[in-house]
C-alpha cells in the first residue's frame, strides 16, 4: 500500500496525476454500484433497452446532460449511435458533486473515451443549470 | 433493509425447497421435483403450476396449455425496476441466447407492475431486447393473479410495497418448469454462476 502511494506521488503531474487515478478508481466503484446494472460493467448497454456508454456519440455531444442525468435522471427519448432509447433513467439523487465527478471521470476515460479528468470544482455550476440544458445532436 | 426483508420472505420457500431436495434426489441424477406431493392410489401427484391466463406482448392469451410439453423458465420483473431486474434480464437473455436452437425451451416473464407495463410497452421492451415472442413471452395479468401465482405456484415473492424505492418487492429467482408443469429448479437470476447451473440443468431436463 505504501509502495503504491509512493509510486503515484513521484508520478504526480499532468493528466495522469494521482488525483486522476483516485477519481478513476472511486468512479469505477460507484459505477459498478449505481450504473452497471443497466449499462453493464463493460459499458455495452443491453440491447436497445439500455444504451451503451462505450462508443456513444450521445456521450460525446451531451457532456453536461450526462452529468445531470446521474443525479436527476433522464426522461426524454434520446438517440445514441442512431438508435432511439426511451427507457426512463432514474437519477441517484444522493450522489455528491465529488461522486458525480468521479463517475464522469471513470466513464469518460474508459472503453476508448479519453476526455481526461473531470474536476469536482466544475460540477456545482453544471448541476445548477440542469433544467436549461438541451439535447445536442 | 430491502434485502433483509427479501431474505426473510424467501426463507419460507427455501425451507420447503430444501425439504423436497432431501428426499427427491434420485440415483440417476434426475433433477429434483419441488413442492408438496401426495399419493393418489399408487401414484404420486406432484405440485404443478396452477391454471393461468395472461396476455403476452403480441396481445395473445398465454395459458398453461401453451407451455404443455415444453420446458420453460419463469421469472417476475417490471421494466422500470432499477435494482435487480436489469441484471436478471441480462442473465435471462444469456440463457435465451444459449438455447436459441432449442424450440422446446421457452421463457415466461411476468410483469408485477401491469398498470405501467402495458402490452404495448412489453411489446416494445421485447423488441428492444431482440427476442422472439415464439420463445419468450412477456405477460401482463391482473396484479392479484400474478402475485398469487408467484407465491403459491412458483414459490417466488412478488408484491407491491410502497415503502420500497421502486414500489415492489420481488425475488430475483428463475424457475425451471418441466414439460408437465412441475418445478425442477430454482436459481438466483442475479448471479451468473447460478444461471450457468440453470443452463446445465436445461440440458439435463431435455434429456430426461
Amino acid at each position: 500500500m505504501l509502495v503504491f502511494v509512493a509510486v503515484y506521488s513521484f508520478n504526480g503531474c499532468g493528466a495522469r496525476d494521482p488525483k486522476f487515478k483516485l477519481y478513476v478508481v472511486e468512479g469505477e466503484r460507484l459505477y459498478l454500484t449505481h450504473c452497471s446494472n443497466c449499462h453493464q460493467p463493460d459499458g455495452q448497454g443491453l440491447g436497445l433497452v439500455y444504451p451503451p456508454l462505450a462508443s456513444s456519440d450521445f456521450m460525446d455531444k451531451n457532456f453536461e446532460k450526462v452529468i445531470c442525468s446521474m443525479k436527476f435522471g433522464l426522461k426524454e427519448r434520446i438517440v445514441v449511435n442512431g438508435e432511439v432509447y426511451q427507457q426512463p433513467m432514474p437519477g441517484v439523487s444522493a450522489l455528491t458533486e465529488l461522486e458525480v465527478a468521479e463517475i464522469a471521470t471513470y466513464i469518460y476515460n474508459s472503453w476508448g473515451h479519453n476526455r481526461g479528468m473531470i474536476d469536482v470544482k466544475d460540477m456545482g455550476a453544471v448541476l445548477l443549470r440542469c433544467d436549461s440544458i438541451n439535447l445536442t445532436y | 433493509m430491502r434485502f433483509l426483508r427479501m431474505m426473510k420472505l424467501r426463507g419460507y420457500s427455501s425451507a420447503l425447497l430444501v425439504a423436497s431436495l432431501i428426499y427427491s434426489c434420485a440415483p440417476e441424477e434426475k433433477l429434483p421435483i419441488y413442492g408438496e406431493r401426495h399419493l393418489v392410489g399408487a401414484d404420486t401427484v406432484y405440485h404443478t403450476i396452477a391454471p393461468f391466463q395472461f396476455v403476452n406482448q403480441d396481445s395473445v392469451v398465454i395459458a398453461n396449455a401453451d407451455m404443455n410439453g415444453k420446458i420453460y423458465v419463469a421469472d417476475f420483473f417490471f421494466t422500470t425496476c432499477r435494482t435487480i431486474c436489469p441484471i436478471m434480464k441480462t442473465q435471462m437473455l444469456r440463457v435465451y441466447q444459449t438455447t436459441e436452437d432449442m424450440p422446446d425451451v421457452l421463457f415466461l416473464s411476468h410483469t408485477i407492475d401491469p398498470e405501467y407495463d402495458t402490452i404495448a410497452l412489453l411489446h416494445d421492451y421485447a423488441r428492444r431486447l431482440g427476442v422472439d415472442s415464439r420463445r419468450w413471452n412477456f405477460v401482463n395479468g391482473p396484479k392479484d393473479s400474478v402475485y398469487k401465482i408467484a407465491q403459491t405456484s412458483y414459490f417466488a415473492t412478488a408484491m407491491e410495497d410502497k415503502s420500497e424505492p421502486d414500489g415492489f418487492i420481488h425475488s430475483g429467482a428463475f424457475l425451471l418448469i418441466d414439460r408437465l408443469g412441475r418445478i425442477r429448479g430454482k436459481y438466483d437470476g442475479t448471479k451468473a454462476p447460478d444461471v450457468d447451473r440453470l443452463i446445465a440443468d436445461i440440458a439435463r431436463l431435455r434429456s430426461e
